[in-house]
């Protein structure tokens, strides 16, 4: 066990410096940010993707070793405590952690401790006596009766499932983890952009995804109230507007789920209609969204970069709630390569053209453009199913307290023995709540803690408990 | 509607002041008679919370935890609401002295937050959202008491040495099992807040785990509170050590709630 606290404690560490490392940074942004030097100790030491680098890995499959280990140890003691938890034969088997003598009445104990209806037993002989004649049963001592003394026995056992929280609960921690990391090795994600009209391949997923139409929703006040998103999808090469395609219509926190792929609507932004004309002749026209760039068709090392857009002319970014007709003066950021190297790198503003030698570009036309991301993660599933067995495992670990409670016969009256180890201290005080309540007028004088230890003494042994945990 | 959120908001103010007034007199000056009145007054600052959340609600048109202001008070309400079950279930009043100044200064947060009601952006407007945020308040509800158990519990040989602490404040076996129970009902709903949430960030982001600060911080504050069971069933950490890694729990609470929202900004930062 107290390896798996390191490990967990080390992860802990490592997870809040990875939130205090800005994650995916170039080596420039880093040693701009700090200085060269701690800039070459983050890329060495890979803290620059902290969650994906060996050591996170390695830290994560230790603990999942522990978890496993720990899992499969436990079972064969799990499950003879529990059936001895319920086993009526066995009821005077543990140490009470409570108990009450003098009881005139052991049902309502039960009744008010909720423990259902008691099973009545026989207690065996051979059972250790406890010392004749002392009323109240001894504190670290066995409760139970002298084998002369046979009477009547009573015994309850209740939400011994709870035994099995903390099992079910690094179960579904397991199951979280697997999920997660086989989703992380086996998923593909893609993004696909464009404006209403046009198909576009989904990756190398053997799909294509058409645009037939984008709505930026307002309400009332003006600001965005949802993105929507007509789209087809189709296996590539179904042929222009084939059948076969399949349409949905996405909206944010509404993704749709087509041929095992699902397709969430990420965000916007603005495109423009670019056309190369040489010589007077019109050359090429395409859209391009903002971050795209095209070669121009017949000199493919000249490119043209469209980096972003803007309402001109105070050059402020246009939101996506403008309406494209509400821009006046539209203005495009580009840059233009050749062979690699950057030629120039200007604003167009409105219509104004930009001249390369023959070559004349345009940018008109400004609407917004969707952009779709696709995702494709089988082990979703059993990642949520994980976390849910976490939770259920932690309900029971924490609300399913297993506990105990027999009583027998001596002479005439009845002491009562609770046990419930995670109960602790607060099982004990309603148990002795319950006692006083059973023995009625006779208790009212002892209200106070001390007057009712003299009476129904708490064990202060939590041995049982420390025992089991020792050897996690 | 939302007039009335401010008014009754001021109100609850002032009363969360009034019992943290009672509760101090009830423990410095020992007035054992003071202990009911400033539990019933901090229960009607209680009921009026809720009646000024739901104003908001109202108000608002949706649910009203969306923003730093709305987080706030819900927090309050939270721990104001957990801490009344814990006084009342533990017979404790003395929980309440040290628990109303820290609800009074989250309730005094959230009043220097902007009041203002923001249309939600698209990704904020889910269903998830009010299961991921009530659970989390509950949870943050949970650990501030446990927080303050974990102090009274430090404190407490200091305060027992006279007669009337000794009454009023359960031994160390009794504060650790109370303890105990306010961090697990805290571990549980802190676990159902990521779960939501990450259901959330499925449909909204399409990835349910993205290392995002807050997401990361969450999960550091799993961390700790899950190596506080551990080291409390290894037994030899029962008592001070667990109180002090129950107290590191709620600063990264804390962090994760203040912190993370200040210093690393991620996609959780709004408002
Ligand atoms: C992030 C990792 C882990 C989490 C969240 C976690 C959670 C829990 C929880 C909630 C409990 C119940 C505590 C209680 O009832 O007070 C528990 C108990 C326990 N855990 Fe873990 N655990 C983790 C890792 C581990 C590992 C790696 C081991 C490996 C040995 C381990 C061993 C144990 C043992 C032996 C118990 C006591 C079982 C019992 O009371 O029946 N835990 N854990």
């Amino acid at each position: 066990m107290r390896f798996a606290i390191g490990i967990i404690v080390v992860l802990a560490a490592v997870c809040a410096a990875g939130s205090f490392i800005t994650q995916g940074q170039s080596f420039d942004w880093y040693a701009a940010r700090y200085s060269e030097r701690i800039a070459g100790l983050i890329i060495a030491l890979g803290l620059d993707d902290i969650f994906h680098s060996p050591g996170f890995v390695v830290l994560s499959a230790f603990l999942c070793a522990d978890l496993i280990f720990c899992n499969i140890s436990r079972v064969k003691q799990l499950s003879a405590r529990y059936r001895a938890e319920k086993d009526p034969a066995r009821a005077f088997d543990g140490v009470p952690q409570v108990s009450a003598s003098g009881i005139a009445d052991p049902l309502q104990i039960f009744k008010k401790l909720g423990m259902g209806e008691p099973v009545k037993i026989e207690p065996s002989a051979g059972l250790l006596t406890s010392e004749e004649g002392s009323g109240s049963s001894a504190n670290n001592e066995r409760a139970g009766l002298s084998s002369t003394k046979k009477g009547l026995g009573l015994f309850a056992s209740k939400n011994a499932a709870g035994l099995w929280g903390a099992w079910v609960c690094h179960l579904g921690i397991l199951l979280l983890i697997a999920g997660f990391a086989l989703g992380q090795f086996t998923k593909s994600e893609y993004t696909v952009y464009g404006v209403p009209g046009q198909t576009k391949p989904v990756g190398d997923s053997g799909y294509e995804l058409s645009i037939d139409d984008f709505r930026i929703e307002l309400s009332g006040s003006g600001s965005v109230s949802q993105y929507r998103s007509d789209i087809r999808v189709s296996p590539v090469g179904g042929g222009e507007g084939s059948p076969s395609g399949r349409p949905a219509s996405i909206s944010v926190n509404h993704p749709a789920k087509l041929y095992g792929m699902k397709f969430y609507q990420n965000s916007t932004g603005w495109a423009a209609k670019i056309t190369i004309t040489k010589n007077g002749e019109l050359l090429q026209q395409d859209w391009l969204c903002a971050g795209e760039f095209v070669p121009v068709e017949d000199m493919p090392e000249l490119v043209i970069y469209y980096n972003a857009f803007y309402s001109g002319p105070t050059l402020a970014p246009a939101g996506p709630e403008t309406a494209a007709e509400d821009i006046e003066t539209p203005a495009y950021l580009y840059t233009v390569y050749y062979m690699g190297q950057i030629l120039g790198m200007n604003v167009l503003i409105g219509d104004e053209p930009l001249i390369i030698d023959d070559y004349v570009v345009t940018f008109t036309e400004p609407r917004p453009y969707t952009l779709i991301q696709v995702k494709k993660d089988s082990f979703t599933g059993l990642a949520f199913a994980g976390g849910i067995v976490t939770l259920l495992g932690l309900a029971l670990a924490f609300y399913v307290q297993p506990s105990r409670v027999w009583a027998y016969e001596e002479e005439g009256s009845w002491t009562v023995c609770g046990s419930s180890p995670r109960g602790g201290r607060i099982f004990e005080e309603s148990f002795l709540r319950a006692a006083e309540a059973a023995k009625g007028e006779a208790a009212q004088g002892c209200a106070d803690r001390e007057g009712r230890e003299g009476e129904a003494v708490p064990s202060k042994s939590v041995s049982e408990r420390e025992e089991d945990h020792a050897q996690g | 509607m939302l007039k009335a959120e401010n008014t009754l908001f001021t109100i609850v103010m002032l009363l969360y002041f009034a019992s943290m007034i009672l509760y101090f007199i009830f423990v410095a000056f020992k007035r054992e008679k003071l202990a009911p009145a400033a539990q019933l007054v901090q229960a009607a600052g209680f009921a009026l919370h809720t009646a000024a959340l739901i104003c908001r609600g109202v108000g608002a048109g949706r649910l009203p935890m969306t923003n730093q202001y709305e987080f706030a008070t819900s927090f309050a309400w939270g721990l104001c609401l957990v801490s009344l079950i814990f006084i009342r279930r533990f017979r404790f009043p003395v929980l309440g002295a040290f628990s109303s100044p820290v609800m009074f200064l989250i309730i005094g947060y959230a009043a220097m937050q902007s009041k203002d009601v923001k249309e939600l952006m698209p990704s904020l407007r889910s269903n998830w959202l009010g299961f991921h945020v009530s659970t989390a308040i509950i949870a943050y509800g949970a650990f501030g008491v446990s927080f303050v158990l974990a102090l009274i519990f430090l404190a407490r040989d200091r305060l027992t040495r006279g007669g009337f602490f000794d009454e009023h404040i359960p031994d160390r076996e009794m504060l650790d099992m109370i303890g105990y129970r306010s961090v697990s009902l805290g571990m549980l709903f802190l676990s159902f807040t990521m779960l939501t949430g990450a259901i959330w960030a499925e449909q909204a982001w399409g990835s349910y785990w993205s290392w995002d600060p807050k997401e990361t911080w969450s999960l550091v504050t799993w961390i700790v509170y899950a190596a506080y069971l551990h080291l409390r069933i290894r037994g030899g950490w029962r008592g001070r050590s667990a109180a002090v890694f129950a107290a590191l729990g709620f600063v990264c609470v804390m962090f994760t709630y203040i912190g993370v929202n200040t210093f690393l900004p991620g996609i959780h930062s709004y408002a």
